[in-house]
C-alpha cells in the first residue's frame, strides 16, 4: 500500500520530430490532490494519455497504483475525463453512463444506482433522456465527469474538466474533487487555471516543453520568497560567507536578489548580514503567487 | 465479453443514427421496382410462342441472377459504408478516448465492431436475398432451390469488405480509407471481366491478371461461386450470358480458403495496427 498512486521515471515521448516529453519524473502520492500544469504545448495531455495507455510511451516506465500503465489492471483503476469530451452524440445521457458502466465491469444492479446517482451529481437528471447531440459543450463535460467517476475508481484523472464550464459549474467541480479526496480517492488534475490549482491541489507539478520544472509541495512551493536588498560595503564577501547564493547581483550599485523560503529565512539574512557589518538600506520581499511561479517557469524555460 | 459490448454498441449505432433506417428504405424500393420488372418481364416471356421453356428458364435464372448482383453490390457497399470510419473516424471525432481508456483490449474493440457491423450485414443479406428469391418464385413459379449459396458467398464477400476496411481505417483517415478500399473493390470487379475476356481469347496473360485481383481482393471470386450456381440451377450455357453478373469460369473451392485467410490477416493486421497506434 505504500507505492504511489502514479509513479513515472524517465518518460519520453515524440511524435516524429516533435519531442512532447522529455525526461519526466512524477510521483503522485494516494489520496491526495496532485496538480498538474503547465502552458499550451508542454506535454500535459501527452502524459496523462501515457498513464492512460492510449499513448505509448518511447521510452520510460509508469505504474498505476502498483500495475504497468496501459494494462488491463491499471486501467480498471481509473477513470478518466479526456480534454476533448466528445463522446457518442446519438446516445442519451443514462445510456451513455450505462454504456461506459458496462465497459468498467459494473454489473446491471451497480449500474442502475450508480448511473442516476451520476447524472444529479452533474446537475443533469433533468436531461437523462436527451440525446448528447442536443447537450451544450459544458453539459457534455460535465456527463464526461460523470463517466470518469462513474465506476467509483481510486484514482481519477481529469484533464482540464472545467475548460468548459461556466463558474457555477466550475465551483461543484472544486467541490466534488474535495468530496473525492475526503472519500480517499487520488486526483489527478491537469489545468492551467491557477486558481482552480490552488484551492483544490496538496501537490503540484510544472511542465515546460515536456520536463518538469518544478515539483513539490503547493504551500511550500508558494512559501518561497524572493528578497532584493541594497546593501552597503562588504556585502560579497559576507553573503559569500554566509553561504547564500544570489539569484541576481549587481554589486557596483549594491543590488542582490535572493530566494528564501520563509520569513523566518529573511530574517536569518538580515540579521546575519548585519551581524558581518553590512549596511542594509533597502529590503523588498516579493512572495511567489502560483501565477509568478508559473510565470518564471514557463519563461525561464523558454530562452 | 467487452467484444460483445462493443458489438452491440455498434449495432446500436448504426440503427440509432438511422442507417439501418435508410438501407432498408433503399432496398425495399429497390426491391418493390425489382418484382415490378420481373413481373412484367415474366408476363412477356411466358407469352412468347417463340420461347421454349428452358429458355424461359434460363431467361428467369437471369434476372434473379442480375437481382441478386445488385443486392451484392449494395452489401459491398453497405460494409464499406458502415466501416469506413471506425477507428480513425472515431479518433479524429475524440469519441474512442474515453472508451480505449476503459479497461477493455484494443482487439475487442476492433473485433466488436466487426462483429456488430457483421451482424447488421447478415440481417440486411438474409432479407433482402428471401425477399428477392420469393418474390421470382411467386411471379413466375420458378423457385431457385441453389440460390441459397448466393446470400452466403455475398455475406461471406461482404466480410471480406469489412475487415479490410476496417484494417485499412487503423491507418487511414475516413476519406482516404473510403477511397482505397472501394478503388480496391473496383478493381477486382473489373478484374473479373478481365478474367472472362482472357478466358474468351484464351489468353493466358490477361486470365492471369483477372486471377490476379481475385487475390488482391477476393470479393468478386466469392461472388462468382454464388453466380455460377445459380447460372447452372436455371441450365445457362456458356455463351448465353456475360458481363459482371454473371460467372463463365467459376473460381475453383481453392477460393474460398484464399477468402478466409484474407479475412483472418486484414483483421490480424487491424488489431495489431491498432495497438499500436497513439489515440
Ligand atoms: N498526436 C500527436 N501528433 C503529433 N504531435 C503531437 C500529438 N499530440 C501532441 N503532440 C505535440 O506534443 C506537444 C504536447 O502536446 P500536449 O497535448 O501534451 O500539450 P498540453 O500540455 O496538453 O497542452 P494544452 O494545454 O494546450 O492542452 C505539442 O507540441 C503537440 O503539438
Ligand atoms: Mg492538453
Amino acid at each position: 500500500m505504500d507505492q504511489a498512486a502514479i509513479h513515472a521515471t524517465g518518460l519520453h515521448k515524440s511524435f516524429g520530430d516533435t519531442h512532447a516529453v522529455r525526461g519526466v519524473d512524477l510521483s503522485v502520492p494516494r489520496g491526495e490532490v496532485f496538480g498538474f500544469l503547465g502552458p499550451n504545448g508542454a506535454g500535459k495531455s501527452t502524459v496523462v494519455k501515457i498513464i492512460l495507455g492510449l499513448v505509448q510511451a518511447t521510452a520510460g516506465d509508469v505504474t498505476v497504483l502498483g500495475h504497468p500503465a496501459g494494462s488491463l489492471a491499471a486501467r480498471r483503476r481509473i477513470g478518466f475525463l479526456p480534454e476533448t469530451f466528445r463522446f457518442h452524440e446519438w446516445m442519451h445521457a443514462s445510456e451513455f453512463l450505462d454504456f461506459h458502466g458496462r465497459l468498467a465491469g459494473l454489473d446491471r444492479d451497480t449500474r442502475s444506482r450508480r448511473v442516476p446517482e451520476m447524472l444529479e451529481l452533474v446537475g443533469l437528471a433533468q436531461r437523462r433522456r436527451d440525446r448528447l447531440a442536443t447537450f451544450s459543450k459544458g453539459m457534455l463535460q460535465r456527463i464526461g465527469l460523470a463517466q470518469a467517476l462513474l465506476a467509483e475508481p481510486p484514482l481519477v484523472v481529469l484533464d482540464e474538466p472545467t475548460s468548459a464550464l461556466d463558474p457555477i459549474g466550475r465551483r461543484d467541480v472544486r467541490d466534488i474533487i474535495r468530496a473525492l479526496r475526503a472519500g480517499g480517492t487520488t486526483v489527478f488534475l491537469n489545468s492551467h487555471l491557477l486558481s482552480e490549482i490552488e484551492q483544490v491541489c496538496d501537490q503540484v507539478a510544472i511542465i515546460n516543453r515536456g520536463q518538469v520544472v518544478a515539483a513539490g509541495d503547493l504551500r511550500q512551493l508558494l512559501a518561497a520568497r524572493e528578497v532584493e536588498l541594497r546593501l552597503g560595503d562588504g556585502a560579497d564577501a559576507a553573503l559569500r560567507a554566509a553561504g547564500l547564493e544570489p539569484l541576481s547581483a549587481r554589486p557596483d550599485e549594491g543590488r542582490y536578489t535572493l530566494t528564501a523560503g520563509s520569513d523566518e529565512e529573511i530574517a536569518r539574512i538580515t540579521a546575519n548580514l548585519a551581524g558581518a557589518g553590512v549596511s542594509i538600506y533597502e529590503v523588498q520581499v516579493r512572495s511567489n503567487s502560483l501565477e509568478d511561479l508559473f510565470v518564471r517557469l514557463a519563461d525561464s524555460t523558454d530562452q | 465479453m467487452s467484444l460483445w459490448i462493443v458489438a452491440d454498441h455498434t449495432l446500436r449505432e448504426a440503427v440509432r443514427r438511422r442507417v439501418v433506417l435508410a438501407a432498408a428504405v433503399v432496398i425495399g424500393g429497390f426491391l418493390a421496382l425489382y418484382g415490378v420488372g420481373v413481373w412484367f418481364g415474366y408476363r412477356d416471356i411466358s407469352t412468347d410462342p417463340d420461347l421454349t421453356a428452358s429458355m424461359q428458364r434460363v431467361i428467369v435464372g437471369f434476372m434473379l441472377q442480375g437481382g441478386m448482383w445488385s443486392l451484392n453490390f449494395v452489401a459491398s457497399l453497405l460494409a464499406i459504408f458502415l466501416a469506413v470510419g471506425s477507428i480513425s473516424g472515431e479518433i479524429d471525432q475524440g469519441t474512442m478516448h474515453a472508451v480505449a481508456a476503459r479497461p477493455l483490449r484494443r482487439s475487442s474493440i476492433v473485433l466488436g465492431k466487426f462483429l456488430g457491423n457483421l451482424l447488421l450485414l447478415t440481417v440486411f443479406i438474409g432479407i433482402s436475398t428471401a425477399v428477392m428469391i420469393a418474390v421470382v418464385a411467386i411471379i413466375t413459379g420458378q423457385f431457385a432451390e441453389r440460390a441459397w449459396t448466393a446470400p452466403f458467398a455475398m455475406l461471406f464477400a461482404a466480410a471480406v469488405l469489412l475487415a479490410v476496411t476496417i484494417a485499412g481505417s487503423t491507418r487511414l483517415g475516413t476519406l482516404a480509407n473510403g477511397v482505397v478500399v472501394f478503388t480496391l473493390y473496383a478493381v477486382a470487379l473489373v478484374g473479373g471481366v478481365i478474367e472472362q475476356i482472357g478466358n474468351f481469347l484464351d489468353n493466358p496473360v490477361t486470365f492471369d491478371i483477372g486471377i490476379a485481383t481475385s487475390v488482391l481482393l477476393p470479393t468478386r471470386a466469392l461472388w462468382d461461386l454464388a453466380g455460377a450456381q445459380l447460372a447452372q440451377q436455371s441450365g445457362s450455357t456458356t455463351g448465353m450470358t456475360g458481363g459482371p453478373f454473371s460467372s463463365l469460369n467459376p473460381p475453383s473451392g481453392w477460393m474460398l480458403l484464399v477468402a478466409a485467410v484474407y479475412l483472418v490477416l486484414a483483421l490480424a493486421y487491424a488489431v495489431r495496427a491498432f495497438q499500436r497506434r497513439d489515440i
